[in-house]
């Protein structure tokens, strides 16, 4: 079994079920918490700062921020339930603890969380699009295409926070991987201001992070048809994805391995 | 370490011995041996080791489970009894030696074997943010359950368990009891062959305790084997065929729970509440015509082992000896498990 496998195997999906069954407890406050974060950054910076600014050569900041605040709920699902929902469940809930005196490999339990961080960013993804639509801000049908966007960046945050979540020994340092790593990200993955006014280095980094792509997908689908560009991006987040799953497999055998 | 079985079922054999005084001595035992030596064991463990890190935690240990058997692992906290069953239930990948569980190599066959038995941990592994219907629902789902199969399945555990109308309350709304007989209810919805139990009855009050005896009672009967570690040396005498008694990584001794009585203790024992320079005295051999098997002092307290009290009191007055405090009962598993282990914390 490798870890792209066990994505399609029967076990992943029954992981993802078990999630969705502790998650529906507490769903509505979940959708809220993931929602009015990038809401109200959108309509701050979109609303408030937009009305002084207008960003040469880009359009309103309300409709360049839209897409920056999408990928920011996207990044948000992806990451902030693979670090600290998937530590919990390592170590304190019995979540993987049970699973594995059953027959379920590590790597299918990683596969499942992955398949539900997809999902909770496509639906907080859509939901956080359907708010932006109220503002006309949509003008494309390819908008019906960002929840693949979605769902890819969604994993593309997944696997390496839940690498992360594996490897941290105390909780709270996953404060670290969220301070240096993903808030970072917002400034240079192309989010609130254009990169390219920025120093060619800065844009290099930005341009690798999965943020850059996911943004720079969704900002192209709300407003016409994929470009090549857009397909680039989608590329890159696949191949990210991809790769990054082979990174935690040792440290799935250590702790859930036998 | 005075006695190091090895994996020879033959040494079950020595159940001719009388029945327990304890009264414990399990039913199948003789069936048992004799079905051991022609269907190949349901674990078997040769040299088994496990280190963590520098720390030795089981040190080359080899036993022979027959199938349908109930085995026990007694011993003292630390003793390496969880570690022990851990790898039996390929949760940690042992350090050397080998160990086949159901026929199958622990570190080659873990899925498989893992499909086919049921393990109760020490730690309650539940989840806990699942219902408790939607843990057994859960759980029977990774053994390729449908939905309707694992439902009936977890209804008539949950009745055998006493846990009737709990189905829908969360983790937290359990006592640690409940949630103890949970873990053992889920333990059996793939309808293994094999269980694991590592201290199933702690924290359960004695109703609780006799139903889960019950019910283990039950399963064996059923053909199923049980593997169990227990702190409680009523239970082990109860239900287990055999026992291996571990000591610092190793098994020390490993016997039918009669065997172990007889072999750790005698049949009875009294205990002589006495001054140190009485207790001195107790302690010559000469003194008791050799009615006396096996002796233990400890603190103002010597335990006189003997297949007769009343013949050891009266040639105790013979000799002069005072015995006016004393307590006269019958030998136990208790008995062999301190004499083995010691009887103070620090030893
Ligand atoms: N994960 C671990 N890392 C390091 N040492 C461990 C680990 N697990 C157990 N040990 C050590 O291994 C030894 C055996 O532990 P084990 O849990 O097997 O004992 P036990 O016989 O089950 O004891 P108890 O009756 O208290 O449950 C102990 O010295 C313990 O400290
Ligand atoms: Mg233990």
């Amino acid at each position: 079994m490798n870890p792209i496998t066990a994505l399609v195997g029967r076990n992943a999906r029954l992981v993802f079920w078990r999630n969705f069954l502790a998650w529906q407890k507490y769903a509505v406050s979940s959708v809220a918490i993931n929602i009015i974060d990038p809401f109200i950054y959108f309509l701050a910076i979109g609303l408030g700062l937009g009305a002084y600014v207008t960003l040469t050569g880009h359009g309103t900041l309300m409709q360049f921020i839209a897409p920056g605040m999408l990928g920011m709920a996207v990044m948000n699902a992806g990451t902030f339930d693979s670090c600290w929902g998937c530590f919990e469940r390592l170590n304190f809930n019995g979540v993987y603890e049970s699973m594995v005196t059953a027959p379920v490999d590590p790597l299918e339990i990683a596969a499942g969380e992955y398949l539900w961080q997809a999902f909770r960013a496509i639906l907080y993804g859509t939901l956080f699009l359907a708010a932006v639509a109220a503002f006309g801000l949509i003008h494309s049908w390819w908008v019906l295409a960002c929840p693949l966007v979605f769902a890819l960046g969604g994993m593309a945050f997944a696997v390496p926070g839940f690498y992360v979540a594996m490897i941290v020994a105390i909780q709270e340092h996953l404060f670290f991987y969220f301070s240096f790593v993903v808030t970072p990200m917002l400034m240079v993955g192309g989010v609130f201001f254009p990169l390219d006014r920025m120093p060619a280095w800065v844009a290099a980094i930005g341009w690798c992070t999965p943020l850059y792509h996911a943004v720079a997908a969704c900002r192209q689908l709300l407003v016409g048809a994929p470009t090549l560009q857009t397909g680039i991006d989608i590329a890159w987040l696949v191949v990210f994805t991809l790769a990054m799953m082979f990174v935690p497999r040792r440290v799935l055998r250590r702790k859930l391995g036998n | 370490m005075a006695d190091h079985p090895g994996p020879s079922l033959e040494r079950g054999t020595s159940v001719s011995c009388p029945r327990g005084p304890d009264g414990g001595i399990p039913r199948a035992t003789m069936q048992t041996v004799c079905m051991a030596s022609q269907l190949s064991p349901a674990v078997a463990a040769n040299g088994l080791t496990k280190s963590y890190g520098p720390l030795e935690a089981v040190r080359g240990i080899s036993f022979a489970i027959a199938p349908s058997e109930c085995y026990g692992f007694l011993g003292r906290n630390g003793a390496g009894k969880t570690t022990t069953m851990k790898m039996i239930y390929c949760r940690i990948a042992r350090t050397s030696g080998t160990l086949d569980v159901l026929g199958l190599d622990a570190a080659v066959s873990a899925r498989e074997i893992k499909s086919r038995i049921g393990v109760v941990t020490q730690e309650n592994a539940l989840d806990q943010e699942l219902t408790v219907m939607e843990n057994l629902l859960v759980y029977g789902s990774f053994f390729g359950l449908r939905q309707a199969e694992a439902e009936k399945r977890a209804r008539s555990l949950l009745a055998m368990m006493s846990l009737t109308g709990k189905e829908r309350a969360k983790y937290k709304e359990l006592s640690g009891g409940m949630r103890r007989r949970l873990v053992i209810a889920r333990a059996l919805v793939n309808e293994p062959e094999l269980l694991v139990l590592d201290e199933p009855t702690t924290g359960l009050d004695p109703q609780a305790r006799l139903m889960v005896w019950e019910t283990l009672n039950g399963l064996r009967d059923r053909g199923l084997t049980l593997i169990i570690t227990t702190h409680y040396m009523e239970e082990a005498a109860r239900l287990c065929d055999r026992i291996a008694v571990m000591e610092e990584g190793r098994i020390f001794a490993e016997d039918t729970p009669a065997g172990l009585v007889q072999r750790f203790a005698a049949a009875e024992v009294l205990e002589v509440i006495a001054e140190p320079a009485h207790a001195d005295a107790l302690a010559q051999t000469e003194a008791f015509d050799g009615l006396v098997r096996r002796r233990e002092r400890h603190g103002d307290v010597t335990y006189l082992y003997t297949d007769d009290n009343r013949a050891l009191l009266a040639r105790m007055a013979q000799a002069g000896l005072d015995s006016r405090r004393h307590v006269a009962r019958v030998a136990t598993l208790e008995d062999v498990f301190l004499n083995i282990t010691g009887r103070g914390l620090g030893e």
